[in-house]
């Protein structure tokens, strides 16, 4: 009887089923809460209506604007859904459950990591009514739609694991918004054309504007799946970062224990 | 079962646990005592696993907690001191999170379950929201979710703290029922807590550990009435204990 006889759970839980509980809770929590669904309809409501000005006024049957567009919308929207992610542990002392379960701590962070990038996908989805428009009015470049999807997939998910890190170093939810979104904002800005100019017209002798934009931003990377242009070495560099981020992620988790 | 051998924690100029070693069996049920700040909450959440030790070692079931800390983990039932819950989970799915998080799945899972459910009367609260319970339900969920793997290691950190006189002597009745073959650790700083239902008292204070025996052998150790807890418990943190913790922060 369990009244007087303690055992061992039958089996200890492995990696995947760790992150597999975890992505569960952290699923349930995202499409349980309010607040995502406020977040969501305010992305989609400014990327579509973003979309439909340029296609009323340009006429062409792509999604070019909208993938132009989303990085922007991405570094605001993706802070938001964020932030929540360790610093809500924190402070509510859930933390300290969650780092005393025999689940690794790695399992932890993935766990968490995928549930958001598969709200990012829920709301991303969102955005298939313009293709299905697109279809009914002619026959838009699928390849060309397919490969900024995935350009649109990977930027979102590196952008999560920053601000899944970022998230992990406060207990303040606001700090982590406003960090992540700073972090996300320095990398799109620093692949806008006119930030590039400003900056090297500032600095001429050592074009800061032009480093920034061959070494920190994501856009050179994103632009080329937006291009329709997929190449390993794009693909590469989202999955390196976002690894890195995530690996940062845990190492800090560690730290705090200390 | 456990064992705890110069455990020291320090936080910059801090330290909070000072040397302390302990060595508990099976069947016992130890309060541990001190004061606000004695560095109870600290030495708990070292043995929880939660934080690291600065020195020392512990050894839960024969296995040491910086080497294996997921099998100890297993091993472990730990409700922290401020009751950590998912306000926005009902409570089923909480315990059943926690249940799948140590490794419980299908009937196993659904077996301790119900077990837990009925162990901690939880049956009304079920289906809310934890954020819609009472103090003394959550209390009582915090309970269930460190049983729910049927641990041999039990450690709660205030765990009466917000319940009701019923609630307490329902508790009280509850780790009676599950002593026998496991380890149980209850914190509090009041010692008529946890006094009397305690195998023995471990009194901290400053991080340093003051005395460790029965209440009967602390009181007559210190020439007191065993019932007298308020006056042993000054005694030997007032009196006694200014010297012991100078003499263990100075050496």
């Amino acid at each position: 009887m369990p009244d007087s006889a303690a055992t061992v759970p039958g089996r200890r839980t492995g990696f995947i089923d760790g992150v597999r509980v975890i992505f569960a809770r952290e699923t349930g929590a995202y499409f349980d809460s309010a607040i995502a669904y406020v977040y969501a309809a305010v992305f989609l409501l400014l990327a579509h209506a973003i979309f439909m000005n340029g296609f009323f006024l340009e006429s062409v049957l792509d999604l070019g604007e909208y993938f132009r567009v989303l990085p922007f919308l991405l570094a605001l929207f993706i802070p938001a859904v964020t932030m929540r992610s360790w610093a809500e542990e924190r402070s509510q002392g859930t933390f300290e459950l969650l780092m005393t379960l025999p689940l690794r701590s790695f399992a932890v962070v993935l766990g968490k990591y995928f549930a958001s990038l598969g709200f990012y996908l829920a709301v991303l989805a969102g955005s298939f009514p313009l293709v299905l428009m697109l279809l009914f009015l002619g026959k838009p470049d699928l390849g060309l739609i397919a490969a900024s999807f995935a350009g649109a997939v990977l930027l979102g998910a590196l952008f999560l694991a920053i601000g899944i890190f970022i998230s992990g170093l406060t207990r303040e939810q606001i700090v982590a918004f406003v960090l992540s979104t700073f972090a996300c904002a320095l990398l799109v800005l620093s692949g806008e054309v006119k930030v590039v100019e400003v900056l090297d017209g500032l600095t001429p002798s050592w074009q800061v504007g032009t480093w920034l934009y061959e070494t920190v931003s994501v856009l050179p990377h994103y632009e080329s799946f937006c291009r329709g242009v997929i190449t390993l070495g794009d693909t590469a560099y989202f999955a390196i970062t976002s690894a890195f981020f995530l690996a940062m992620n845990e190492i800090t988790l560690k730290l705090a224990r200390y | 079962m456990i064992t705890v051998d110069k455990l020291t924690k320090r936080f910059a100029n801090l330290t909070a646990v000072s040397s302390v070693s302990f060595a508990l069996e099976p069947g016992e049920l130890v309060g541990f005592v001190g004061p606000n700040g004695a560095g109870k909450s600290t030495l708990l959440k070292m043995l929880s696993t939660f934080l690291y030790p600065t020195s020392g070692r512990i050894t839960i079931d024969g296995i040491d907690a910086s080497k294996d800390p997921l099998e100890v983990r297993r091993r472990i039932g730990y409700l922290a001191g401020d009751t950590p819950l998912y306000p926005e989970m009902r409570a089923d799915r909480f315990l059943a999170f926690l249940g799948k998080a140590h490794g419980l799945r299908g009937r196993a899972l659904e077996e301790r379950l119900r077990w837990v459910i009925d162990a901690c009367g939880l049956e009304d609260a079920l289906r809310k929201r934890i954020k819609e319970c009472s103090t003394g339900f959550r209390k009582r969920i915090g309970l269930a979710g460190a049983l729910v793997h049927d641990p041999k290691v039990i450690i709660l950190d205030e765990p009466t703290h917000g319940l009701d006189p019923l609630q307490v002597v329902a508790f009280r009745d509850l780790l009676g029922r599950l002593k026998p073959g496991r380890t149980i650790i209850l914190s509090s700083h009041i010692i008529s807590e946890v006094a009397h239902i305690s195998d023995r008292l471990l009194i901290i204070h400053e991080g340093v550990l003051l005395a460790d025996g029965s209440l009967e052998e602390l009181a007559a150790r210190e020439g007191l009435p065993h019932d007298d807890l308020e006056g042993l418990f000054l005694k030997l943190v007032k009196g006694r204990g200014q010297e012991a913790v100078k003499a263990a922060h100075a050496g």
